[in-house]
């Protein structure tokens, strides 16, 4: 799919969360905004691991979507993978209270940065490329995060959106360290400067996180493209003025193209629905739910 | 071994002695040195021995804390010093010890830095050098670590305290939630504290709370001492160290 302008994919998908059958209703969408020509961003949504990634490509003359494109894949393949995995045999040190989801998918990660950077290692013509990644994996009620860049995880929740990730920029960096204001972060010509991303190192200090999903949750990740242009309010609002994420995504997309559309824009757009309250169809989903 | 006198108005409200363990001053009444003032943080100070040397370290309080007149996050004590925690202040008396040489700099604490900056490119270079390194290390690596913590003064719930570590907790009945409710009728969901860059976050669930009294209308930032109160439950939302 490289290449292409926009792109965009819309599943259904069914989980569980609190022992009860949840819908998982999914959309992404990426669109090349109104300056660039060619768009480096990433996304996939893996229905069968309920697994959405995103990855933003940097590094010129279409590299940089050589690199989200190779990010996405590495990322989707290992997760896919049935390998047994502790966690600790790439990264040293494996913390104890994470999940064993949460462990692959930061090896996952880990995966991605190493082989970004050994292709650009051995085609001089790509030295320089790298990619965000933000990726969220969900699994019996429990969503795995694994983030690094200033691409974004949103959780809206009872009309509250939190971000869930940190940016690796200098410009958050300097606003986390209380150096400036969150005002002259917006205004800094220096928000393009990442302090971490894939394929820059061999090896890459990767966030990881998880969080209790409840019912009626709406999750959203997005590149840097979205968030630039639109504010977090018009983003809260977004999600919840359209209750499908198609819409929703559809109209982030047009936020951020009606306010510059200057970069890249791709969002997923992912809705966990609460199927107890549909009365006495949920009763026959879960029946029929609890034999498999 | 050196000794602390909490006075107010010239007269001594009480005397702790400084052993190994840290002497804490604060509002709340299970500090060694309660100090009986809104002014005054729940858990305002501690002074304690590191290295043979006596230290003071504020602990974020709110309205700070000063010795002699000088705003400190954390300074050696000498003999005679005055610890000034609002209208109180605490006299150290540290005759006992052995001398404790004054070269060792008093750092006052780091103003807040509000400027514009300008980037020239020594600048842009120094801060991508500089940045770098923040980048190596963890990201969490500066300062001390502070635990937000909420502690129950009633109503049903599962634990008597919880530690606030995840960016997202939830106050209800769902069995995932962190500070679980218990008895009939009350929502899965019914508040939400969030951790952002620049605090604790409360917010609404199925349920408005009540902060320090009043309803919330959107998300409010938390101060430490805060009294939340959400189904029935009265909780202190509280930073420990």
């Amino acid at each position: 799919m490289p290449g292409c302008l926009r792109r965009g994919y819309n599943p259904v998908l069914t989980g569980r969360l609190e022992g009860e059958a949840v819908q998982i209703v999914s959309s992404g969408l990426s669109d090349v905004g109104r300056v660039r020509t060619n768009n480096e961003d990433s996304f996939r949504i893996v229905e069968a691991l309920n697994l959405f990634i995103l990855s933003d490509g940097m590094g010129g003359e279409a590299h940089g979507e050589v690199a989200s494109a190779m990010a996405v894949d590495v990322i989707s393949a290992y997760c896919s993978g049935d390998k047994e995995d502790s966690g600790a045999t790439i990264l040293e040190e494996a913390p104890e209270n994470w999940n064993s989801q949460t462990r692959k998918l930061r090896n996952a990660v880990a995966q991605a940065n190493f082989q970004i950077f050994q292709t650009a290692q051995k085609n001089p013509e790509q030295r320089g490329m790298g990619a965000t990644i933000t990726v969220a994996w969900f699994k019996d009620s429990r969503l795995s995060i694994a983030h690094v860049g200033d691409s974004r995880a949103y959780l809206l929740r009872g009309g509250n959106l939190q971000q869930l990730t940190n940016d690796h920029s200098l410009v958050a960096e300097q606003v986390r360290r209380g150096l400036i204001t969150p005002q002259q972060a917006e205004e800094s010509e220096m928000q393009s400067v990442l302090l971490r991303a894939l394929g820059a190192h061999p090896d890459v200090e990767i966030d990881v996180d998880e969080t209790e999903i409840f019912p009626r949750d709406v999750l959203l990740l997005c590149s840097d493209g979205l968030t630039r242009m639109v504010t977090e309010p018009e983003i809260a609002g977004a999600l919840q003025a359209e209750t499908k994420p198609a819409a929703a995504a559809e109209r982030l997309i047009s936020l951020a193209k009606e306010n510059g559309g200057i970069d890249n824009i791709t969002v997923i757009v992912v809705r966990f629905e609460d199927e107890s309250e549909k009365g006495w169809f949920s009763w026959m989903r879960r029946g029929a739910a609890k034999k498999d | 071994m050196a000794k602390l006198s909490l006075m107010f108005e010239n007269k001594i409200v009480k005397e702790v002695p400084i052993g190994s363990r840290p002497v804490t001053i604060g509002r709340s009444p299970d500090n060694d040195l309660p100090v009986d003032n809104l002014a005054v943080s729940n858990y305002h100070a501690r002074v304690y021995y590191e290295a043979g040397r006596l230290v003071v370290e504020d602990l974020d309080s709110l309205n700070g804390t000063f010795v002699n007149d000088l705003r400190v996050e954390r300074a050696t004590l000498h003999d005679g010093d005055a610890i000034w925690i609002g209208k109180h202040h605490i006299k150290v008396d540290a005759t006992a010890d052995a001398a404790i040489p004054w070269d060792t700099g008093r750092k006052a604490a780091a103003p807040k830095i509000n400027e514009t900056m300008v980037l020239d490119t020594k600048a842009r270079r120094d801060l991508l050098q500089q940045a770098a390194a923040m980048g190596e290390r963890s990201q969490f690596a500066s300062g001390r670590v502070r635990v937000a913590t909420l502690v129950v003064l009633s109503g049903k719930v599962d634990l008597k305290e919880y530690t606030l570590t995840n960016k997202l907790t939830v106050i209800g009945k769902s069995p995932m939630a962190t500070v679980r409710l218990k008895g009939w009728f009350k929502p899965n969901m019914a508040a939400q504290i969030n951790q952002r860059d620049d605090g604790y976050y409360l917010g609404t669930g199925d349920k408005v709370p009540i902060v320090n009294g009043n309803p919330i209308a959107g998300p409010v930032r938390l101060n430490d001492g805060d009294l939340i109160e959400v189904c029935g439950v009265r909780m202190n939302f509280i930073f420990r160290e």
